[in-house]
């Protein structure tokens, strides 16, 4: 895999008296997909909102391109090139689907006023392309009125629709049929042939099995297992999960 | 753990249905209820007004008038109050706000200044009190409730402090008075403010990026957050234009009566979040329109005026919108909860 582009060096992270992440070091290579697996409360989670410049580590840092870095916000990590699939999908239910899919990044003319026409397009476009999910006919719904799966389908043409070097996905399909996993599985891999790299967080070891170069596997909070594909099995990747 | 065997694949949602009648549908848009209720009410009062002109003089020349003088000053409140609710926060504050300005304005016009000099330094204070209470509430991690009640209180004892219990005239020379307090085109020209003002704040929500992050931040705060959105800068320019609308009641009202009163204005903030509640703002944040807030406000004036040409004795006024509030309410959370499907 090509040089990391965004490295975690000793990353620790508490929410007061709990230790939610702890001594945490893991790398991302260029173009590579790293499966992220753990079990519930492992700080998954943690770790992609930290590197989504949500949180901010109680100890350690960040590098991008080996060059240290803090990320305080969420505009510093989409700087840095990072696009994330939140898994609670940060979506807004008042808001429409073409609203919530240029959230924070509208198309705007000179003054700050929507090009809605516009942005509906795209909206459509992404919609039809990165997700074949059934039920959203039109990007003018309302996210509130869509279904779990849909939610995840508008959350993943958002940030594959912004994706530009590293796609953090957080339990992207939890909601979605198989025929929509399997379409966004490919949709992972197509853009790892575009060169960009991804994380992704599941329980499904199958699932991260076929598309992942990389495992990372946490267990409360730290690091218990960074292996190749090529140097393990679902049946050594299931036990360390369990067992750990 | 579940994660040996391929998990279950979750069912394919049954396509929602979308057959709800035209009606339905028009009530559960933003507005579309109140915009339903406002059109019923016009009606009713035409109609009577047509069929007993000599009983029931709604469409009077001098009722019209009456109207349009009194719905600018809680239209323009309604505003401010609406686009901050819709971000996430209430401001009780306004009234107390809306005092204060005028009490200033008027002070310092009778002291020698020039009239738009003293509308812009009450405007710049409203708004500088705005950008106060969103400071401490998001410092301090405060509900905004009681920062703004908070600030009700310190704002109305200020306006002692500034000029004592006295009424203070007004008089700003014809240039201003016609200007937001005269006739033009047969209409009263605070009234006109009002639409101006409400086309403007449409764009700004409705049409504007700004807008979107108010709805975003009320909406769903972490979302907007975890988006990029700076939801603190939104919920402070929202407290700026809160108070910076009250500061503008404030003058379209002096300019209307010609004297500020130290005690006017009490119970208008919360006049002013009923027009919001009943024009069909959600109580939680996130959702409203500038219609809504249009109509809530030409609602509750336009009731008040009917009741007041039936000669019903004022208790029935607070009692009818009350009822009309807490209505519009349950209705609202029904509509949302819906949504949620
Ligand atoms: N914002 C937060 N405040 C306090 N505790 C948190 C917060 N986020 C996560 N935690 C805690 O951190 C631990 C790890 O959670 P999480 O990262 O969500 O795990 P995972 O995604 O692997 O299931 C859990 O014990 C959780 O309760
Ligand atoms: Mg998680």
């Amino acid at each position: 895999m090509g040089r990391p582009i965004l490295e975690l060096h000793n990353i620790s992270k508490r929410f007061g008296a709990l230790t939610a992440l702890r001594d945490l070091s893991f790398h991302i290579g260029e173009g590579e997909v790293i499966g992220l697996l753990g079990d519930n409360g492992a700080g998954k989670s943690t770790a992609i909102n930290l590197i989504s410049g949500i949180h901010r580590p109680s100890a350690g840092h960040l590098s991008v391109d080996g060059h240290e870095t803090l990320f305080t916000c969420r505009n510093d990590s989409a700087e840095a090139g990072i696009e994330t699939i939140y898994q609670n999908t940060a979506l807004v239910d008042s808001l429409s689907i073409t609203r919530n899919i240029f959230m924070g990044r509208e198309r705007c003319s000179a003054g700050g006023m929507l090009k809605l026409a516009q942005m509906r397009e795209i909206a459509m476009e992404v919609l039809k392309s990165a997700v074949h999910i059934s039920g959203i006919d039109s990007p003018d719904m309302l996210v509130g009125d869509l279904s779990g799966g849909q939610k995840q389908a508008v959350a993943i043409a958002r940030a594959v629709y912004f994706k530009r070097r590293i796609l953090l996905l957080d339990e992207p399909t939890s909601a979605l049929s198989v025929r929509e996993t399997e379409a966004f599985l490919n949709q992972v891999l197509k853009l790892k042939s575009e060169n960009v790299s991804s994380v992704l967080v599941t329980h499904n070891l199958y699932h991260a099995y076929q598309v992942c170069d990389r495992f990372v596997i946490m267990s409360h909070g730290t690091k218990v297992f960074d292996v190749p594909k090529a140097q393990t099995s679902i049946g050594q990747l299931t036990e360390y999960v369990v067992m750990t | 753990m579940s994660t040996v065997s391929p998990s279950l694949p979750a069912a394919t949602p049954p396509p929602r249905l979308h057959r709800r009648s035209a009606l339905m549908r028009l009530i559960s848009a933003p507005a579309g209820a109140i915009l339903v209720a406002f059109l019923l009410l016009q009606l009713a009062c035409i109609t009577y007004a047509l069929i007993a002109p000599d009983d029931f003089r709604y469409l009077s020349a001098r009722n019209l008038t009456i109207l349009m003088k009194a719905i600018p000053v809680l239209g323009c409140l309604a505003l401010g109050v609406g686009i901050l609710m819709i971000a996430g926060e209430f401001d009780l504050s306004v009234g107390s706000i809306y005092t204060l300005t005028a009490v200033v304005m008027a002070v310092q016009v009778a002291g020698g200044l020039n009239p738009f000099l003293a509308a812009g330094l009450a405007i710049l204070i409203g708004v500088a009190i705005g950008i106060l209470h969103g400071w401490i509430t998001l410092r301090a991690g405060l509900p905004s409730f009681i920062v703004t009640l908070g600030g009700l209180l310190f704002w109305r004892g200020a306006v002692l402090l500034y000029n004592g219990a006295v009424q203070v005239r007004f008089d700003p020379g014809p240039v201003f008075s016609d200007l937001f307090g005269g006739t033009f085109l047969g209409v009263n020209a605070a009234f006109w403010w009002f639409l101006a003002l409400s086309v403007a704040f449409f764009f700004l929500l409705h049409r504007h990026r700004f807008g979107n992050h108010v709805f975003a931040t009320g909406g769903n705060r972490s979302a907007a957050t975890a988006i990029g959105i700076d939801v603190g800068k939104v919920k402070i320019a929202a407290f700026a234009i809160a108070g910076g609308m009250a500061a503008f009641a404030g003058i379209l009202a002096t300019v209307r009566v010609g004297s500020v009163q130290p005690g006017q204005g009490t119970g208008l903030e919360l006049q002013a979040i009923a027009a919001c509640v009943i024009g069909g703002l959600s109580l939680t944040g996130g959702r409203g329109s500038v219609l809504g807030i249009f109509l809530g406000a030409m609602l509750i004036h336009t009731i008040t005026n009917v009741l007041l040409l039936l000669r019903a004795p004022g208790f029935y006024l607070d009692m009818f919108i009350a009822v009309l509030i807490v209505g519009a309410a349950a209705f609202n959370s029904l509509i949302e909860r819906k949504g949620r499907g």
